[in-house]
């Protein structure tokens, strides 16, 4: 258990650290997004061994939004702000995250039906 | 020297500790409650926020001292590659569409959520960190750095993106017959990142499956794209 532990931290850090030397060469994407593909990679070709990582990954998934909270206080700083422009800001999230919601949804039912409906016609061919 | 040394770190222990604390009596009450809009991460903000005010404490202080709880959301981000790796097997027959669609969706809310925060407050700053709230915070934060946004906006943008996403999404998307679970998914993992999609895990597999591919392919798209979209929105307007 614990060796999976030191496992899991040594195989983020070092795919976090390929990706801090790759951002450095190619800044278009953050290091941390590099870190995740690299991740990826590492793992589906069985370079790093995705049994041992598991839990502690998924622990650190089901827990990783209180890291989110500091930069989330941060919002006190613009009392002003908020004031003046809150109601708006919200619309205007309310709306657009609506938006997407419903264009991917939408979107992709209908091709999943297209897709149903002609696997069901070459059965009945 | 050493005294100041020593009251930092202390501070630092003090601040992490209180913010570990209030973040963990609301996930422990989630968990009982079973309610998603009972959200840890929005309670902890709105109880931190009268704290700190209370008690008089700059927020400038408090962000230095959990410093480096904020250092940890670039580890966190990379151990979302686990999921991903988790679902390759399941997607790779669909990858061209779904990668066609999330590209569509994601940048025209981009443009759409830019254009109409200018528009309404006229103010650059805002309307970046608008734009950017679909993707998962820590790769939100870091965009909103490289085009100089408001951090904390964009922080705040991101989660109520995400409580919509997750509250909402699921009626609503049944509402409108959008009700395979993988179109669910999808969708609620482009418009509500990693919020919408640990809420919608618990429905079932297919859901999460199809949300974190969606989270995931949404967060790239948006690194690549975003920059350049805003870039040229602000040489039109």
């Amino acid at each position: 258990m614990f060796s999976n532990i030191i496992y899991s931290l040594l195989s983020v850090s070092i795919c976090l650290l390929i990706g801090k030397v790759i951002e450095l060469f190619l800044p278009i994407f953050p290091a941390s997004l590099y870190g995740m593909l690299i991740f990826t990679a590492l793992l589906h070709y069985r370079f790093l061994n995705a049994k041992r990582v598991k839990a502690c990954i998924e622990w650190a998934i089901t827990n990783m939004a209180v890291c989110f909270v500091p930069a989330g206080v941060g919002i006190i700083n613009h009392y002003e702000l908020i004031k003046n422009h809150g109601i708006m800001l919200v619309t205007i999230i309310f709306l657009t995250t609506f938006l997407l919601l419903t264009f991917v949804g939408l979107t992709y039912q209908r091709q999943l039906n297209r897709y149903e409906s002609t696997a069901k016609k070459e059965l009945n061919k | 020297m050493n005294d100041n040394l020593i009251s930092e770190i202390s501070f630092m222990l003090f601040f992490i500790i209180v913010t570990l604390v209030v973040y963990q009596a609301y996930a422990q009450l989630q968990k009982l409650c079973q309610k998603p809009w009972l959200n840890p991460m929005l309670l902890s903000i709105l109880t931190l926020i009268p704290m700190l005010v209370f008690f008089n404490i700059p927020f400038d202080q408090y962000y230095q001292a959990t410093a480096p709880l904020n250092g940890l959301l670039e580890p966190a981000v990379v151990a979302l590659g686990f999921p991903l790796y988790q679902h390759i097997q399941t997607i790779k027959k669909q990858w061209r569409q779904i990668v066609m669609l999330l590209f569509m969706g994601a940048i025209i809310t981009i443009a759409i959520s830019f254009c109409v925060t200018i528009y309404a407050t006229n103010q650059y700053e805002l309307a970046v960190s608008l734009s950017l709230k679909s993707v998962t915070t820590p790769i939100g934060i870091a965009l909103t750095e490289q085009l100089q946004g408001n951090n904390s906006i964009t922080a705040f943008a991101i989660i109520l993106a995400g409580l919509f996403g997750a509250l909402l999404g699921p009626p609503w998307l049944a509402f409108i017959n959008v009700t395979s679970p993988k179109a669910q998914g999808l969708a609620i993992g482009a418009a509500s990142h990693a919020l919408g999609t640990a809420t919608i895990s618990s429905i079932s597999y297919e859901h999460a499956a199809y949300s974190s591919l969606a989270l995931i392919i949404s967060a790239v798209i948006t690194s690549i794209f975003s920059p350049m979209i805003i870039n040229t929105l602000v040489h039109f307007l």
